[in-house]
């Protein structure tokens, strides 16, 4: 239940304009807020109640209550590629995901889609198993902000009551993901690498914990919709079918500036086109084993040599010798290429959790012990500063070789 | 001008390790430490201190946790922080995020109600869940900027340069608001013996739910809506071939053969 | 009561069919390189036997089998040592490795205290883990009947407060070598920690020997072997007013376990201990700078004569090792946990003390007095109490050592002769700081390029000349004799802990003359009349020919 407190109302009105569903208003005597019926606990009016006179109060919801939230949602996150906008991997990973889930619950799959001019995004998701986008274009949705994307999602949640919502635990999911989940007072579970329905129609959600040294499965009895965030290349794309097509539902948004409460001033891309670890086939991955910062020429060729893209561990990163977008970890970005070079990568956990979705890890590190080797397919206990330049060699010499013949 | 730091005590992280034969957490001789992320928004709290002498920045620290909390409330006061508030509670226990996130924003209203700016780190190195802060801002209706790596004060308003996947963006929001941080100093800074001598001096005050008039039946285990189901150990993939790389030359060859022949290179 | 006269144990033996050794230089030398060098780096090391024995057994049946081939044994076990003392110049090498086990647990109710029985090859590092993680059986009381085991598990943490840094080292070789290292300047050296020694003679035959047991008498020992009656007499030289690991210990009413100690097994080999143990109290880990290193001296003397506390260690860096500590910081990832050292700092101190929150503004406060005395202050400190930030600084104090062996290996790829000239030298405490500026103006004198650091609580600090080129390595070599010289007349000792093995004979006849080596070679050769053990250890070969 929305509850004003008269005391504190000043009748200012802003709870009105930003209402997405027109349930709030003050009214002409009274000078204080009234609700109405349709309202539907989205939460934006009592963020946005500049004295705090707003707050809801939620009740623990029966079972039967519970059977009325249905169907599983995703966040239809995009990016930016030069001029174009194009939809993320992540998306389309939990695309194949959701389906699943839905299928199993007999339920349909649905994409909250936000931008300002997002439509051409929309065939892709019907082909990647989307049985129905929310299309939600604003002025104000142009770019990404907490405040925007929350007030949106949270109306739609509010309202359409799916059972299940699933975002990806990018920088922008993590940061919008638990917005969303306190606004609505749900649970959520971060960075999953595991969804399963069990018996109950309950979403069994498994994450790592302890750095990775344990799995946890997690359920959300009580409340709905069941949220989570899940990494980036966990899961695997679904094949697309180019027949499949699906319902758009426009939503009609209503989103005030007031209530976007950060600016961008400016946007720095230090990240070189043809750069994403995240999208690269072979990453060469350096760590602290490469002692100076003129010894990355010798990574730099070892990616070129090997078509591969360099990346490094989070020393590397802290030194300013690497770019932070190339860094793979825990505070950097999971990956999952077919091949990976960890060089001098000792194989500190927060290291682990952002590459052990490699197909195959090869490792050359001085000390036999290091944890990496745990991991590596194929490893190499020595100095890899003497070693790679000697496979380099090797490389280049079979390629003439095959040049000349 | 006021600053609140929340910070986290946690396990430290590379000397955590699972029984391989009852999955259960192995503690002994795991040491508790301030979560480096809240470590660099403390930094980062003291930075602000010596860069805006005119704003005189109170800088308070505040953690939830159990009573041995208190050793990292000292080490942020060893590191600049003012003073410092526990919370600490049998009643918290088993809290997940949207109950850690009411217990702080209780906390945080209570004890520091006409705060400016909150500081903290982006995550914990032990629950690695990232969701804490993000709650905590919306449970106190104010704006958020995460993955902070430097912070300006430009007028009433906070500016901070925040990675993103590209790269960076300076966002600014209307203080208050709450910012947390990603990255800090390379450096370490080390306590001197006389800020260790000074922090004993400094207040350390613990409050209980009582004490915050926290309703008992929204904060712990049965305020929360995720429940652990249950903990298992992870598969863990078992090591590949490994080979002796003492001579240069060799391994070099091993490796090229290796990867053509699991066809990696096309030579 | 302590007598003097102790009698050797027989041991069972086996057929030496039995016994598996491998046998033959060239197979030594091809497939076991590893047994024929140690961290003296010294080469030309080679053996005719190898050895790996499992118990007291199988060493006497090997040592009686080597005394009829008349072949010497170099007892070895982590050849960690720097002075050269595992490597083998022909004859047979007995590695100690597979006896590297705890024996037991036990708790000495006349000392109160709490001791462990081990086998000589566990490492430092293996003891401790044991130890603090309370890793023993059950069954392993000592005596069994006494559940001790289980009682210990409910005491607090204890430890083996003995750290010569290098801690994969072996507790057969710490005995050996006396070994000591930074925070022997509260706890002693090795020596203070053995409750109990068990050596196997070239007789075959063992000796037990508990720590108060046998004691000189006239300056005398016998030991009473099968066959003969051994006269020990213990030499008559004065023994250093410092810490001391060169030669063999001598007083005139010594213990006899402190003859074995410290002898760098010339006299047998070592095949059990029991070593003291010690309650583990956290501490508090310091690092203090000054602008002057005659200032950070004052400081170690007014730090040291506290009535209040009393420092684990005390160690010192000069400006020279300052400097390379900074040019890591800015190009070594591994230092990115240790804050920027200040530009103008020349000298620094670092001491442990015991962590308390009650005593520790008191302290802090006496501490304060004494910087602002040498003009420096707590703000120019750092201090840490958390585990991981006490790593760091270890880690910190470590690197200067490893840095400088770097540089070396990067001259020898120049010079091949070249090598790093460590000294090893202490003085008594009231000689500090003379043999500090002495050190300083021979240094700056001879233009040499050099890096001290060290135990600077026990007036122990390493002077480590770097030669850029032969001339260097030339004059470096007759500085060092001078030092050696001067330390011997500050009441000193040529090496204080790392002992003279194979490679500072020479200066040990600086120390205790001519006559003092003599009195010890008789001594080796009444314990050891065959020449069994480790020939080549403290004296020159061809003195005991």
């Amino acid at each position: 239940m929305l509850i004003v407190d008269i005391e504190t109302c000043i009748g200012c009105k802003i709870c009105e304009k930003v209402c997405p569903f027109g349930a709030i208003v003050v009214g002409p005597e009274t000078k204080k807020a009234e609700v109405l019926d349709n309202c539907t606990l989205c939460g934006t009016c009592v963020n946005a109640c500049p004295v705090d006179a707003l707050s809801i109060e939620r009740k623990a919801i029966s079972e039967d209550e519970i059977a009325l939230f249905k169907n599983v949602f995703i966040w239809g996150e995009w990016e930016r590629k030069g001029e174009a906008i194009e939809i993320k991997n992540v998306a389309l990973e939990l695309l194949g995901k959701g389906k699943e889930l839905a299928n199993k619950l007999r339920e349909s799959l649905a994409v909250i889609l936000l931008g300002k001019d997002v439509k051409h995004l929309i065939p892709i998701l019907f082909q990647h198993g989307a049985d129905k986008v929310y299309l939600c274009e604003h002025e104000l949705l142009e770019d990404y902000s907490t405040d925007g994307y929350t007030n949106v999602i949270s109306s739609v949640i509010a309202a359409e009551k799916p059972s299940i919502v699933l975002y990806g635990a990018t920088p922008n999911g993590r940061d919008l993901a638990p917005r969303i989940a306190a606004r609505l007072a749900l649970g959520l579970t971060a960075d999953c690498t595991g969804l399963d329905i069990n018996r109950s129609r309950q979403l069994v959600q498994t994450r790592p914990a302890f750095g990775g040294n344990i799995m946890a499965s997690i359920l959300s009895p009580y409340t709905r919709p069941q949220m989570s965030t899940v990494r980036p290349g966990v899961f695997s794309k679904p094949k697309p079918d180019a027949t499949k097509t699906g319902i758009i539902e426009d939503v009609d948004v209503i989103l005030e500036k007031i209530s976007i409460r950060t600016k961008i001033i400016e946007e720095i891309i230090s990240q070189d086109e043809g750069l994403d670890i995240e999208e690269a086939n072979i990453l060469v991955s350096a760590g602290r084993g490469i002692g100076s910062k003129e010894n990355l020429q010798i990574i730099q060729e070892m990616a070129e040599v090997i078509d591969g893209t360099v990346s490094g561990s989070r020393a590397l990163i802290d030194l300013g010798w690497l770019p932070h977008p190339q860094q793979v970890g825990q505070s950097g970005k999971t990956v999952s290429p077919t091949l990976y070079f960890a060089l001098g990568i000792s194989g500190a956990i927060q290291h682990l959790v952002g590459m052990t979705s490699a197909d195959t890890v090869i490792a050359i590190n001085k000390d036999p012990e290091a944890v990496i080797f745990d991991v590596a397919d194929f490893g190499i206990v020595g100095d890899m500063l003497e070693i790679i330049p000697e496979f380099i060699k090797i490389v280049r010499e079979e390629k003439e070789k095959s040049q000349s013949v | 001008m006021k600053i609140v730091v929340l910070a986290k005590q946690v396990p430290e992280a590379d000397k955590i390790a699972v029984d391989p034969e009852t999955g259960t957490l192995i503690r002994e001789g795991v040491a508790s430490i301030l979560n480096p992320y809240c470590e660099y928004a403390l930094d980062q709290a003291v930075k602000l201190k010596n860069d805006y002498p005119e704003l005189e920045i109170e800088v308070t620290a505040i953690s939830m946790g159990p009573p041995q909390a208190k050793m990292v409330l000292l080490r942020c006061l060893e590191l600049g922080a003012d003073k410092a508030y526990l919370l600490s509670d049998r009643k918290f226990a088993g809290s997940d995020v949207w109950a850690t996130s009411t217990a702080l924003k209780e906390g945080v209203a209570n004890l520091e109600p006409d705060f400016d700016l909150i500081l903290t780190g982006k995550q914990a190195i032990d629950g690695d869940t990232a969701q804490v802060p993000a709650e905590t801002a919306e449970q106190l209706g104010i704006p958020q900027i995460t993955y902070g790596v430097d912070v300006k004060i430009n007028n009433k308003r906070v500016e901070v340069k925040r990675e993103t996947e590209k790269g960076y963006q300076i966002l600014s929001a209307k203080m208050p608001a709450l910012v947390t941080m990603s990255k800090g100093s390379n450096i370490r800074r080390i306590p001197s013996m006389r800020d260790v001598c000074i922090a004993r001096d400094k207040p350390l005050e613990t409050f209980s739910a009582d004490d915050l008039n926290i309703d008992e039946e929204k904060i712990g285990l049965s305020a929360s809506p995720t429940q652990v189901d249950k903990i298992f150990a992870p598969l863990s993939k078992t090591g590949g071939e490994i080979i002796d790389g003492s001579e240069a030359k060799v391994a070099a060859k091993k490796l090229f053969d290796y990867l053509k022949e699991n066809k990696f290179l096309s030579v | 009561m302590s007598e003097n006269i102790i009698e050797a144990q027989k041991i069972e033996t086996l057929p030496f069919e039995e016994l598996k050794s491998v046998k033959g230089e060239m197979i030594i030398s091809a497939s076991y390189p590893s047994y024929l060098v140690d961290e003296s780096k010294i080469s030309g090391g080679h053996a005719e036997w190898l050895f790996f024995p499992n118990n007291e057994e199988e060493i006497s049946s090997f040592v009686k089998k080597m005394k009829e081939e008349e072949q010497m044994i170099t007892v070895s076990a982590a050849r960690t040592g720097i002075v050269g003392s595992a490597v083998p110049f022909g004859g047979a090498v007995l590695s100690l490795e597979r006896m590297d086990h705890v024996i037991g647990l036990g708790f000495d109710e006349e000392e109160e205290r709490w001791f462990l029985r081990v086998e000589p090859a566990i490492s430092l590092n293996e003891i401790n883990d044991i130890v603090k993680l309370k890793k023993i059986e059950k069954e392993k009381s000592i005596p069994q009947d006494k559940n001790w085991v289980e009682k210990f598990e409910t005491e607090p943490t204890y430890y083996y407060p003995v750290d010569p840094t290098e801690m994969t080292a072996s507790i057969g070789g710490t005995i050996g070598a006396n070994a000591s290292g930074a925070r022997s300047f509260k706890y002693g050296a090795t020596r203070n920690w053995i409750k109990k020694l068990r050596v196997i003679l070239g007789t075959g035959e063992v000796l037990s020997i508990p720590r108060g047991k046998y004691r000189a008498v006239d300056g005398k020992f016998i030991i009473q072997t099968a066959g003969e009656k051994y006269l020990i007499r213990i030499p008559t030289y004065m023994m250093p007013k410092a810490k001391n690991a060169a030669g063999i210990w001598a007083e005139p009413n010594m213990d006899l376990i402190d003859l074995f100690i410290g002898s760098e097994g010339i006299f047998g080999v070592i095949t059990e201990a029991d070593i003291w143990l010690k309650e583990y109290i956290a501490p508090m880990s310091n690092i203090v700078f000054f602008k002057d290193e005659n200032d950070a001296i004052d400081f170690v003397e007014k730090l040291r004569s506290s009535e209040s506390f009393k420092p684990e260690f005390i160690e010192f860096f000069d400006d020279k090792a300052l400097t390379l500590l900074r040019n890591k910081q800015v190009e070594d990832p591994k230092f990115v946990n240790i804050p920027k050292i200040r530009e103008d700092v020349l000298a620094a101190i670092s001491f442990n003390l015991d962590y308390s929150e009650e005593t520790l503004e008191k302290c802090f406060d006496e501490i304060s007095d004494m910087l602002i005395e040498c003009n420096s202050s707590l703000d120019d400190t750092w201090c840490a109490y958390e585990e991981r930030e006490i790593a760091r600084f270890k880690h910190f104090r470590h690197a200067v050592p490893e840095i400088v062996n770097n540089i070396i290996a990067e001259r020898k790829k120049q010079f091949s002769e070249i090598h790093k000239l460590g000294t090893d030298m202490s003085v008594e405490d009231k000689y500090l700081k003379e043999m500090m500026n002495f050190y300083r103006t021979k240094l700056k004198e001879a233009g040499l390029e050099y890096v001290e650091w060290g135990h600077i609580g026990d007036n122990h600090v390493h002077v480590n000349i770097l030669p850029r080129n032969m001339e260097d390595l030339k004059l470096g070599k007759e500085l060092y004799k001078k030092f050696a010289k001067k330390a011997v007349e500050f009441g000193g000792s040529i090496s204080a802990e790392h002992g003279i093995g194979k490679i500072k004979h020479e200066y040990l006849k600086i120390m205790y003359g001519e006559e003092g080596v003599q009195e010890m070679r008789i001594v080796k050769f009444a314990i050891d009349p065959d020449c069994v053990f480790n020939c080549g250890n403290i004296f020159g070969r061809e003195m005991e020919q």
